[in-house]
């Protein structure tokens, strides 16, 4: 499901209000059948993941690629005293990290501040997705990164959505992203749903429709 | 001299680690210090004069740090206080705390058994408080080296490193806040029960300046030893502790009055800030000059002001998530 609408029409507040960062002001918030209204970010975790649009938060930089894909294969917040490091580990996040395409099975070790935004991105991405979430929250992600990166990771995103097939709510303001990815659209423009289509009906309507739209 | 500096920095290494966990590991400067160091060292001491042993005693003291700083803990957390609020007050809280446990100002030591006199009474007393400082700093060690390979110590760095990606992965960062706090200023009143021991007595003045002194040493340790294990870093604090007080022992031998102390820990203080800043600015100027001589360009020319950074921020703080 992709969200468009432009700046301040409130799709982050949208997404922020399911991840748990800003509080419900009305109504109810469901996760999984899970009553989720009240509970904290982490509390949510169980059921949904995220990724940031600055590719700096959603990776923790002064950790190695390892620790973060064990943070994130933990998941559930672990506060267990067992050591986080166990055989084989190297070996599985390598085969995990290898589609990726991005050389970071070499650099496991590395810390995460001196890979470069795309390679952060798909980090978070692969992130994310390892716990295989109800949900997966995808907040402008590629913004930040440049044209050809920003293609290449959304590709990835395609592909790990598809693989796993992830309940996903996508935020962009690139239309032609809207276009392509996902079976929904959704339009939201002053708090308001503005255009909901869905299927076939989502795969006829052109770029041109939505700029009349939003020219409203 | 120097064999007393290590003694002394020994019985100062668990307050230097303990300001590196809140200052390092979860970033943010935690001022509980100066109150949770006096805390261990009037609750040792009165532990003793109560007929406790001295073991017993310095744990204690250790747990009633923990308390401080569950209390900083909750403050910065549950209260969203920002963090050197919730630990002024809990600071300034303390020092009626102090008073209360201790009665008065100064309670010495009579003739109860510190730490130290468990060891062979022949040995010297350099060698004696070496032992104990550098048994109870290696324990400290051990157990924080353990600590940061398990999971918990795990969540624990990401915490401090990125919030919001550790609460994505379902890190319940608030506990995990409080933890930090509270092993910080457990070790910080460990080495104020150490330090008692040592001189004899408990006062409710010796928590003032402490946080400098942490501070300090955690800056000096970080020049001389770098890296980024967690057994390395910890070797780095136990080294800026030394030194440090082998620093202030040399500029004492230069004459100066104990009531100089305060005022030349502020000033170690500011030189160990300001250092990595002038051999940054000399680099640059030199890399300059350099680069302006290969492109064949006037040297007097003016310094382009996008080149200029500020080299304290990544000595302050850490610099990117």
């Amino acid at each position: 499901m992709a969200v468009i609408g432009n700046n301040g029409a409130g799709k982050s507040t949208l997404l922020n209000t399911i991840a748990g960062t800003l509080p419900v002001d009305a109504g109810e918030l469901r996760l999984a059948d899970h009553d989720v209204t009240h509970k904290p970010v982490a509390y949510r975790s169980r059921w949904l993941s995220r990724v940031f649009q600055d590719p700096k938060m959603g990776t923790a930089g002064e950790l190695s690629v390892a620790e973060n894909l064990t943070l994130a294969e933990h998941h559930t917040g672990s506060m267990s005293l067992r050591g986080f490091r166990h055989k084989g580990q190297t070996e599985a996040y390598r085969t995990l990290l290898r589609p990726l395409n991005m050389g970071l099975e070499d650099r496991l070790t590395t810390q995460v501040k001196y890979l470069s935004g795309g390679q952060r991105q798909a980090l978070s991405l692969l992130m994310a997705t390892l716990s295989h979430p109800e949900l997966l929250l995808l907040d402008e992600h590629t913004a930040a990164l440049d044209p050809q990166t920003s293609h290449q990771v959304m590709a990835l995103t395609q592909k790990i959505v598809t693989e796993n097939r992830l309940t996903t709510l996508m935020i962009t303001h690139k239309m032609s992203d809207a276009l392509t990815y996902g079976n929904r659209l959704v339009m939201v423009q002053d708090g308001q749903i503005k255009l909901d289509v869905r299927g076939e009906e989502k795969q006829r309507i052109q770029q041109e429709d939505l700029l009349g739209l939003f020219a409203d | 001299m120097l064999i007393t500096s290590i003694g002394q920095g020994l019985l100062w290494a668990p307050l230097v680690i303990g300001v590196f966990l809140t200052f390092r590991i979860l970033d943010i400067p935690d001022l509980t210090t100066e109150g949770s160091f006096p805390l261990g060292a009037a609750v040792t001491v009165s532990a003793m004069i109560h007929g406790q042993s001295a073991i017993v005693a310095s744990l204690l003291g250790f747990l009633a740090g923990c308390l401080a700083g569950w209390v900083t803990g909750m403050l910065d957390t549950k209260l969203k206080m920002p963090s050197l609020l919730a630990g002024i007050l809990t600071m300034t809280g303390l020092y009626s705390v102090n008073m209360h446990v201790m009665g008065k100002s100064n309670v010495p030591l009579l003739d109860q058994k510190v730490l130290t006199s468990y060891l062979p009474a022949a040995w010297s007393v350099d060698l004696q408080t070496i032992v104990v400082g550098l048994g109870v700093t290696l324990l400290v060690m051990a157990g924080l080296i353990w600590l940061f390979r398990t999971q918990l110590g795990l969540s624990l760095m990401a915490t401090g490193n990125n919030a919001a990606m550790s609460a994505a992965n379902g890190i319940y960062t608030d506990r995990m806040v409080i933890l930090g706090y509270m092993v910080s200023n457990g070790c910080i009143a460990l080495s104020g029960a150490l330090i008692a021991q040592s001189n004899g007595f408990a006062d409710i003045g010796m928590g003032i300046g402490t946080i400098v002194i942490g501070l300090a040493s955690v800056l000096v340790g970080e020049i001389f030893l770098r890296g980024r294990q967690i057994w390395l870093r910890l070797t780095a604090m136990v080294l800026g502790a030394v030194i440090y007080r082998y620093l202030l022992t040399v500029a004492m031998g230069l004459g100066f009055p104990v009531d100089d102390l305060k005022i030349l820990s502020a000033s170690i203080l500011v030189i160990v800030i300001c250092l990595p800043l002038l051999r940054n600015k000399l680099q640059t100027k030199q890399q300059l000059k350099r680069y302006l001589k290969q492109i064949g360009v006037d040297q007097h020319a003016t310094t382009s002001s996008l080149k200029r950074q500020a080299p304290t921020e990544g000595l302050l703080s850490r610099n990117g998530k």
